[in-house]
């Protein structure tokens, strides 16, 4: 009978690409991570919502092979994140994974699709062939025109698509995003929304998401609640931690969301999607 | 009265430094001890020729050995003024932030401005006076460096004390100058933000008119070097060496554009696209951080040149002073040009480290991108190096050319002499390098935060 976890999400089904188990973490003498049991199936988006502090960025962190946990172990696609060194782990981000943070962070001297095509030039692909991925993906998220301009000549929400373009123009199945909108108004966060979810969700990849925004996270398939270091179900605080000892964390389980089959990750070359290859073939551990 | 006294709390509970600061913190006073010993040093070592044992050793070359030392002083300017430039702003710029804070907070601008000149030259204050033991521990080793055949002695290097103060507050003056230039943009806009929308451009007029003086002095120079008189020579190489840094200073920035636009084309790697947008981000400020080696190059190369053919040509058993003053020229050479190479390896040191902590949440977002340490390293090391060595490179070949019919001379006469300023250019460009090297284990601490 497959385990059911506190995120809801049935751990047994085949198609999960993300899986984490009794993640702790603290930092002095607060607790970031508490326990966390969550599983992320290819293709879902899943939005963790949570208060300041309540750990949703160490979690996102941590998944991402960023932190790396007090106990507890993170799998990606067949990969035990957690037992990777900090270069493999650098490697794995670089190569597996996209990210989009509040402020895009992106390179100002460079240009817009410069900074896209840096992702590809980063994984050993020669400029000559990522420029042109990379004004692909401009293109598609509605930047075309623009590819020269410096990253001080676009608006928020520009920059934020650019981010998203250099998020995805590595093929990544996986992308992290630490509050994309927060920076943007709401207009141009809805569009900015539409844009990540449709150049992930919508092409069968996978988003996990921090928010402290309900509209955003209504946009997602799913939406985790962080109290405390504890993930729940509950957009309120649940009981306190110690109920939710291993065993116990069935409590929070609802239905998890229809999961389509893993589409694995499509590969998108110079504007068009090829059939990637399998994820689970990858092994980080191998190269440093 | 109370408004003032909350906010020197508030000014001091934002001042207190933080775990993982340390680098921060430790910076600017590092960066105003080097500025501070070496301009003492350098000073030193000047004026030790106007103290009377020198000049009652050899009375008759004491002036002669006072201009060439008045020149090596004047040319020890502009790189002590780079460096402490790049001091001054390292120290204001930290203090942005928390300024920032308080301007929100309702500090008014006289108050924010006052606090930071006072704050900013309190942390260079420190940096001199570590500076002024760093000079006196130095001094031992200097003293050992030989003119007239004997070595300077601890005694002729001791500055007046009150040179020493007049050193100090000059510094602290500029320390100060520096914060409120620095400053002015805090105050007028609150939330201190800074737009990168454009880079700034360099005209070509400035290569044209370039290449216009370099005609002029070429036909001058080829037309003096005829007169054979020691008198006549000075001339020519004074004269050679204010025109040629004109020269070289009009043309500079636009040189390193161009060559960072052809490197940007051609660049396949990462760290060789970043390092092209670097330096044409702002080819000017590039400039600015090497521009002093193109003087040290500059200079190396003509003086160099000029000492080994006198040496060449020196008739046999000649007098001894003129042989000294040869000797002393050579040693003075060499000092000018190892000194303004480690003045601008500690500007490229601090600069760098400078804009590490500017740009730490660009570092830390790369860093979580995947983007190998060894990458951003070697794009910041590109972005110095590769204007360290077109400047060195570059302003070598323009004194060459200058002087063609001296250094063809000296190709026949003195080959080995030229192997040496050779060496001694490369070993200057090895400092530089070891300059940027220290400044990585402040993107090692950036990054572990």
């Amino acid at each position: 009978m497959p385990e059911t976890t506190a995120d809801g999400h049935s751990g047994g089904m085949t198609s999960t690409i993300l899986s984490a188990r009794s993640l702790s973490k603290r930092y002095g003498a607060s607790i970031a991570l508490n326990n966390v049991d969550v599983d992320i199936a290819a293709g879902e988006s899943v939005a963790i919502m949570g208060s300041s502090g309540s750990g949703k960025t160490t979690l996102l962190h941590t998944l991402a092979g960023i932190t790396a946990p007090d106990a507890g172990t993170v799998h990606y696609a067949g990969t035990e994140v957690t037992a990777l060194n900090e270069t493999q782990r650098s490697k794995l981000r670089r190569e597996a994974f996209g990210f989009v943070f509040q402020s895009g962070l992106l390179i100002p001297e460079l240009t817009a699709i410069e900074n896209v095509a840096l992702a590809l030039m980063l994984n050993g692909v020669p400029r000559r062939e990522a420029e042109p991925q990379a004004a692909g993906w401009l293109s598609h998220l509605g930047l075309a025109g623009m590819e020269d301009r410096r990253i001080g000549e676009l608006s928020g929400g520009q920059a934020q698509r650019v981010a998203i373009a250099r998020a995805q123009v590595t093929g990544a199945g996986i992308v992290f995003a630490d509050e994309p909108t927060g920076a943007l108004d709401s207009h141009t966060s809805a569009e900015v929304m539409g844009a990540l979810l449709g150049a992930t969700a919508g092409r069968g990849r996978t988003l996990v998401l921090v928010t402290h925004d309900p509209t955003v996270a209504a946009l997602c398939s799913r939406t985790l609640y962080m109290h405390d270091g504890v993930l729940s179900l509950s957009p309120s605080a649940p009981p306190a931690p110690t109920q939710l000892i291993p065993g116990a964390s069935g409590q929070y389980a609802v239905p998890s969301p229809g999961m389509a089959a893993h589409p694995s990750a499509g590969q998108f070359a110079a504007g068009q999607f090829t059939s990637g290859q399998p994820i689970s073939g990858q092994n980080w551990a191998e190269q440093p | 009265m109370n408004k003032f006294k909350s906010m020197v709390s508030i000014l001091w509970m934002l001042s207190r430094p933080t775990p993982g600061s340390k680098a921060v913190v430790a910076l600017p006073v590092v960066a105003f001890a080097l500025v501070t010993a070496l301009s003492l040093i350098v000073l030193a070592g000047a004026m030790s020729f106007f103290t009377t044992p020198v000049i009652d050793a050899n009375p008759d070359l004491a002036g002669t050995y006072q201009m060439l030392a008045g020149v090596a002083l004047a040319l020890m300017v502009l790189p002590l003024l780079t460096l402490g430039g790049s001091a001054a702003r390292l120290s204001a710029r930290r203090r942005d932030e928390r300024l920032s804070t308080l301007r929100l907070l309702g500090g008014t601008p006289a108050l924010v401005g006052a606090m930071t000149v006072v704050e900013s030259t309190a942390v260079a204050a420190g940096g001199i006076c570590a500076g002024v033991v760093l000079y006196a521990a130095a001094l031992p080793a200097v003293a050992l460096i030989s003119f007239q055949g004997k070595a300077l002695g601890l005694a002729a290097l001791w500055l007046n004390p009150l040179l020493v103060l007049a050193t100090a507050a000059a510094l602290m003056i500029l320390a100060a100058i520096s914060a409120t230039i620095g400053l002015r943009q805090v105050v007028l806009s609150p939330l201190g933000v800074r737009t990168r929308a454009k880079a700034p451009t360099v005209h070509w007029v400035r290569f044209a008119l370039g290449a216009g003086a370099a005609v002029v002095l070429y036909v001058l120079m080829a037309n003096l070097t005829a007169s054979g008189s020691l008198a006549v020579m000075i001339i020519i190489l004074c004269g050679s060496f204010a025109g040629g840094m004109a020269l070289l200073n009009l043309v500079g920035p636009f040189v390193l554009k161009w060559l960072a636009g052809r490197g940007l084309r051609k660049a396949q790697t990462p760290a060789r696209l970043l390092a092209a947008r670097t330096i044409l981000e702002s080819p000017k400020a590039a400039w600015r951080q090497v521009s002093s080696l193109s003087m040290t190059s500059f200079i190396a190369v003509i003086a160099g040149t000029g000492l080994a053919l006198l040496n060449a040509t020196a008739p046999e058993g000649g007098n001894a002073a003129d042989i000294n003053l040869a000797t002393d020229m050579r040693t003075g050479v060499l000092i000018t040009v190892v000194a303004s190479f480690l003045l601008v390896a500690s500007s490229a040191g601090v600069n760098q480290a400078a804009a590490i902590l500017d740009r730490s949440g660009l570092y830390v977002s790369l860093d979580r991108l995947g983007m190998p340490r060894s990458v951003m390293e070697a794009a910041r090391r590109r972005a110095v190096m590769s204007p360290v060595r077109i400047v060195t490179i570059g302003s070598a070949a323009v004194a060459a050319i200058l002087l063609f019919p001296l250094t063809g001379a000296a190709m026949i006469f003195a080959p080995l002499s030229l192997v040496v300023i050779a060496c001694v250019l490369a070993s200057g460009i090895a400092l530089v390098w070891l300059g940027l090297a220290a400044s990585k284990p402040v993107l090692d601490s950036v990054l572990a935060r």
